[in-house]
């Protein structure tokens, strides 16, 4: 076994350098190898580290990003998967580079985001401190089957750590729920009624029926999606208090927004460094995940003030008059980006960018569940708008229908072309790129105007 | 003129894009001055079928189909035959599809009686079908090729007497085993192409509102409208399929 180990260890590590001297990212593949002579290497390395994983549909990036910012700023010595690669080889190639040959880890903690769908395997090995899970949406059905299944193996994968804390979305009755009938302690994290303006039931929305008993949920409010104040009038399931609660938003802005947490009957003023609702949400799931790991409150609301963007999470690029790159890959996280669009009063021009390859789901479906109709209310302050990617021609139709004339819709799929419309566009270029779509671009502005690698 | 479609469990089947199909029925309506109003009746509703021109149904996730099976048995089984003996245009995809059979067995061989609309059953397979596919449509539904996404665990079996509603080109279909796609009965169209299937299907989509004006006003023929985009969108993913 020992010996399996170090040879995995050597097998991971040598895979790596070999990829970055070709100058690739290099950070999936060794771990796959490395698992293959070795199944249970992921156990042997994160036995000494306290680790806190992040999983869920939407926020799992940002969310972690949060997090590592409280360990940076109060110098514990952590690792992360910052590359986001989240699979269970991905995984394990960081805790491989950050163990000596021996196994053996260099930090005291790590900050890791898994996939869904990894949960089950990456759970069970890893024996994490504390899990966190944002939120459940319909996404990439694809590779996951449905949402049922997607919770069902999140489920499993908790039941294989009852030693974790949890740290649940309240307010999504698809994941508070996953705290039923286990021994875990709980942190809960969400949104009081009144914090935000209620909103209507969406018109496609996933968490509708009752996980306990089949009967349709009644909301007293809706923050956005199915998240919001939902209860069984059959049954009686509700929504569980919030220990740590977002009870007002005092103001929102194209940079960021000042809110009111109760952390634990603590109330504090807290500024995220980063726009849009949905952000909120994830800052209230970083407090909850950095109080859980044993540290101060007060290094969670500096942590939510310091962080930088995410890869592709409302990250801001220097060329032409600016540019801003806001991931999307399902309904609920697209509506919420264009709602943030919506706030916006100068005049811009759109990208959006789809394409269907593994990582962004091979089903695309997804954009008619999408309120593209609501772009249609921002035409006049929409200069150009540009689709691209492999499905173009399927984002172009969308759009047709959504109410846009098919002839004002410039398609670009080259890279290049597109960078370098963007240098000469004379007002400000959001870019709505699913995740591969994403990598595609921000190569190129990179390459053209600095930036780091993605794997950095 | 004016179609009155009926969104059937719209709030429980609506897994993945099904949306797209009821906004693409309505716009093609619109854009030739054709009213079009839109109907959602759900599990347990009492709301009735009569005076509806076209049914939808969509997919819908595994745990979500109890309620189904309990509101078919309520009456609404009966009310749907009724329709479909009647002429009146249905489509249904997925499990939307599945529901209209005898019955759908799952993994561990529980059988759940369906609606018996449609002479065929369906059994959960080992491996799910997943993946862009096309088919060519029977003569009697056009003839067109159509592209779509398939994903289902299900496998479908038509008896004897029910058409498929085409013949699969690449990917699995019915079953995987028998080359069948969908089932074409009267004015029913059931497919397993899930989510948006009318979009960049332009002509299966006019195909399915034709039987339904026909039905109503007698109407032949409908005014051609200028599809470079749905045209493009079906081509695009044509070639790639090869």
């Amino acid at each position: 076994m020992k010996l399996k180990v170090v040879f995995a260890i050597i097998v991971c590590k040598a895979l790596r350098l070999v990829s970055r001297l070709m100058h690739r990212g290099g950070t999936a593949m060794p771990g796959r190898y490395a698992l293959k002579i070795c199944p249970q290497l992921l156990s042997v390395l994160a036995k000494n580290v306290q680790t806190v994983v992040i999983t869920g549909t939407n926020g799992k990036t940002t969310c972690s990003r949060m997090v590592e910012e409280a360990f940076e700023r109060e110098g514990k010595k952590y690792f992360s998967n910052r590359s986001g690669a989240n699979l269970i080889d991905g995984i394990t190639t960081e805790f491989v580079i950050n163990s000596s040959l021996s196994g053996k880890n260099r930090c005291d903690y790590a900050v890791i985001e898994c996939d869904e769908a990894a949960s089950v395997r990456v759970f069970a090995q890893m024996q994490p401190k504390v899990i966190v899970v944002t939120n459940l949406f319909r996404d990439q059905l694809d590779r996951f089957g449905d949402l049922a299944h997607t919770r069902d193996s999140i489920k499993k994968a908790i039941g294989s750590v009852p030693t974790a804390t949890l740290c649940l979305n309240a307010d999504c009755s698809l994941t508070s729920s996953l705290a039923d009938d286990m021994p875990n302690r709980v942190l809960y994290f969400g949104m009081n009624r009144g914090a935000a303006p209620n909103k209507e039931k969406a018109e496609i929305s996933d968490g509708d029926i009752c996980i306990r008993c089949g009967h349709e949920y009644e909301f007293e409010y809706i923050n956005f999606g199915h998240l919001g104040g939902f209860f069984c009038p059959n049954c009686g399931h509700r929504r569980p208090e919030a220990d740590f609660a977002v009870v007002d938003i005092a103001h929102q802005s194209t940079e960021g927004s000042s809110i009111v947490m109760d952390m634990q009957g603590e109330r504090r003023m807290v500024t995220v460094n980063l726009p849009a609702m949905y952000n909120i949400y994830n800052a209230a799931a970083a407090c909850a995940a950095v109080c859980a790991m044993g540290m101060d409150k007060d290094a969670a609301v500096q942590a939510l003030s310091g962080f930088k963007c995410g890869f592709g999470r409302m990250e801001q690029f220097d060329i032409g008059a600016g540019a801003r790159m806001m991931l999307v890959k399902n309904p609920t996280g697209c509506n919420l980006v264009m709602e943030f669009l919506s706030n916006i009063k100068e005049r811009f021009s759109l990208v959006i960018s789809l394409n269907d390859r593994t990582g962004d789901g091979k089903d695309i479906s997804w954009i008619w569940d999408t309120d593209f109709e609501q772009l249609t209310a921002l035409s006049g302050r929409i200069k150009s708008l540009v689709v691209s990617g492999d499905r173009a021609e399927e984002m172009r139709l969308r759009l047709k229908y959504a109410g846009f004339d098919e002839n004002a819709i410039v398609t670009e799929r080259d890279c290049e072309k597109l960078v370098e419309w963007m240098k000469g566009e004379d007002c400000p270029v959001f870019i709505m790129p699913t995740y591969s779509a994403m990598l595609d671009i921000r190569q190129v502005i990179v390459k053209h105007c600095g930036g780091s690698e993605f794997w950095e | 003129m004016e179609l009155k479609i009926c969104h059937l469990y719209g709030d429980v089947l609506n897994l993945y894009g099904d949306r797209g199909n009821i906004i693409t029925m309505k716009k093609r309506l619109e854009w030739r001055g054709i009213d079009c109003a839109v109907e959602k009746i759900n599990p347990g509703q009492t709301a009735s079928l009569a005076g509806c021109d076209l049914i939808f149904i969509g997919g819908g996730m595994e745990f979500d189909t109890r309620l189904i099976a309990d509101d078919l048995r309520a009456g609404r089984a009966a009310e749907l035959k009724a329709a479909v003996e009647d002429g009146v245009s249905l489509l249904a995809i997925c499990s939307g599809y599945q529901l209209l059979g005898r019955y759908c067995q799952d993994g561990k061989g529980v059988k759940t009686p369906m609606a018996g609309v449609l002479d065929m059953y369906t059994v959960c397979g080992k491996e799910r079908m997943t993946g862009n596919y096309k088919f060519v449509l029977g003569e009697k539904s056009g003839g067109y090729e159509v592209v779509g996404f398939e994903n289902h665990q299900g496998k479908s079996y038509l008896s004897e007497g029910v058409e498929p509603l085409g013949k699969v080109l690449c990917g699995h279909g019915n079953n995987g085993e028998d080359g069948g796609e969908g089932a074409r009965y009267k004015n029913l169209f059931g497919t397993y192409s899930y989510g948006p299937i009318l979009p960049k299907n332009a002509k299966l989509c006019d195909h399915i509102l034709l039987t339904a004006l026909e039905r109503k006003y007698g109407l032949k023929e409908l005014e051609a409208l200028n599809d470079r985009a749905e045209n493009e969108a079906f081509a695009a993913i044509n070639a790639r399929l090869g």
